[in-house]
């Protein structure tokens, strides 16, 4: 319960800072042209599906465009994650609020949960936010309901592997910036091996391409126990983190 | 209400706190006195749960800080050296979420309840960060007695507040002990703690040097500054001459220190009469304790 009034802070604070609306507006307006940009491609594939019989068997809505939306955000993720995440113990530490946390009957479990799930919450705000866009395709077709659970459940799994890769960077700083710094690197070096080949053991360890079936409307039990265990362990090294904070 | 017993904390090669071991009971105001640096806040952080200690037991309510951290911290209200305010909350949100974050059953009852022993009523839906220090203080405060602890810990709650806010805060802090509460508060301003606490405990180098009743403490020992009409060397001498006195230092212009080791004023003006005594004042005790207790005595 505890953990929850830590998450509605975290969250609200991060609604009631410049920087909240600026990324959530700035990232809707990205999205956005991601969007009608794969939407475009898709028309012109259809339209040319009409003259080309081969093309119009290969035409999957969940394919061609389901997935490049998931997709989109996935990318915009790897790069705001880090800017969310960077909040989440560096100011604490520098304002030295982290006083009142570690002074109050909260277990250190509380404390890393609830901020966990308030950065959560935010992304997860964000990523609803963007659903009056494939809403759109009911209009005139018939997408794949299925694929839109996954891709959500998938995308909101990629977000909680950045934000926690983010919040233990967070928790080993004052700094803000620096804690952004180590975040994005965290996260471009997973985004990047994944072109090590598909069949190396480093691109298995790539978080992205764990997403990539559910974005498509498949889970897989070895992509959840991957995020499972991506996450846990993040969770479980910034309890380490912040604990070691009595002891310095 | 406190028990601290051979408390040890070590940062590296620096003794933060050596062997320290005290206990306060329900009710006191305890003052802990000490240079910057002696180990005052360490001391109150490992109460308080925020900081480990090398080892040694620190006991709230008879609950080990270290076994029980949750039921420990609690009872205790704690208002470190800075106030832990998130400054882009309103002080209304900021208390409801303490009150959450410690386990009160009703939080914006308490939090409102808070708002109104400290007096922050005018400025409750004011952001934090647009306050001045004094109410930053007084939210910081606010903050510590939001879930109605047993025992209350100030590090420096005085700290950076005009003479008629510290005045407020001491009413305050009166009117807690009053009640049930226990206070144990650190300062560096003496008349704060000759005002305020029932006992002091001065600690030099993360030791214990004295505690006692302040006035056991005080007991007379002191500096008296005497200024006289027509100084004279007949006089230093009658006054060292007295029972108690340990120097007499002339300062020239007529000003004699005359240090005592007890209160010797009626027979420090006797024996200046005849000199035209113009003037007689004691100098704080307690300063003059502290300070030879410290080492920093001139």
């Amino acid at each position: 319960m505890r953990a929850l009034a830590i998450a509605q802070r975290e969250l609200s604070s991060m609604f009631a800072s410049a920087t909240g609306w600026l990324v959530l507006t700035g990232f809707l307006a990205v999205a956005g042209l991601f969007w009608s940009l794969s939407l475009a491609a898709y028309v012109d594939y259809s339209q040319q599906a009409m003259v080309t019989p081969y093309l119009a068997s290969q035409l999957d809505m969940t394919e061609h465009l389901i997935s490049q939306y998931f997709g989109s955000i996935g990318i915009l993720f790897v790069f705001i994650c880090p800017a969310l995440s960077m909040r989440l113990f560096a100011p604490e530490v520098a304002n030295r609020t982290l006083e009142l946390l570690l002074t109050s009957p909260v277990s250190t479990a509380d404390i890393v949960l609830g901020k966990f799930l308030g950065a959560l919450g935010f992304t997860a705000t964000m990523l609803f936010a963007t659903a009056p866009f494939p809403l759109m395709l009911w209009q005139w077709g018939n997408p794949d309901l299925g694929a839109f659970v996954t891709g959500y459940l998938g995308t909101l799994l990629l977000a909680g592997a950045l934000l926690s890769m983010g919040m233990l960077a967070s928790a080993f700083t004052r700094s803000q910036i620096v804690a952004f710094m180590l975040a994005i690197a965290g996260a471009l070096i997973l985004w990047v091996l994944q072109a090590m080949g598909t069949d190396s053991w480093q691109a298995e360890l790539a978080v992205v391409p764990h997403a990539q079936d559910m974005w498509r409307g498949i889970v897989r039990l070895s992509d959840l126990t991957y995020f499972a265990a991506f996450i846990g362990f993040f969770l479980f090294a910034t309890h380490q983190r912040v604990e070691a904070h009595r002891w310095s | 209400m406190i028990e601290v017993a051979n408390l040890t904390k070590r940062y590296g090669a620096t003794l933060a706190v050596e062997d320290l071991s005290f206990s306060v009971e329900r009710g006191e105001i305890v003052g802990f006195l000490g240079a910057n640096g002696a180990g005052k806040s360490t001391t109150m952080r490992i109460l308080c749960g925020a900081l480990g200690a090398t080892s040694g037991t620190a006991k709230v309510d008879g609950i080990d800080v270290m076994e029980d951290p949750k039921a420990a911290k609690s009872r205790i209200g704690y208002l470190p050296e800075a106030p832990p305010l998130y400054l882009e909350m309103t002080v209304r949100q900021y208390l409801r979420f303490c009150a959450r974050i410690k386990g009160t059953a009703n939080p914006s009852e308490a939090a409102d309840k808070a708002i109104g022993r400290v007096g922050l009523a005018s400025v409750a839906h004011r952001i934090i960060g647009n306050l001045s220090k004094g109410y930053r203080q007084r939210v910081g405060i606010a903050q510590a007695l939001v879930h109605e602890p047993q025992l209350l810990v100030l590090d420096e709650p005085n700290s950076g507040l005009d003479p008629k806010q510290r005045a407020e805060i001491r009413e305050l802090i009166e009117e807690l002990a009053a009640g049930e509460t226990t206070v144990l508060l650190s300062t560096h301003v003496l008349p704060e703690i000759e005002a305020l606490c029932d006992r002091v405990i001065i600690i030099d180098h993360g030791r214990i040097v004295a505690q006692d009743a302040v006035e056991a403490l005080g007991g007379g020992m002191g500096v008296i500054k005497l200024v006289v009409a027509a100084p004279s060397a007949e006089l230093a001498a009658k006054l060292e001459a007295l029972d108690g006195v340990n120097a007499v230092k002339a300062k020239g212009d007529g000003v004699y220190l005359v240090e005592t080791q007890r209160d010797l004023r009626a027979e420090v003006a006797r024996t200046a009469v005849d000199a035209g005594l113009l003037e007689l004042s004691s100098q704080r005790q307690l300063e003059d304790v502290f300070l030879r207790l410290t080492g920093g005595a001139a």
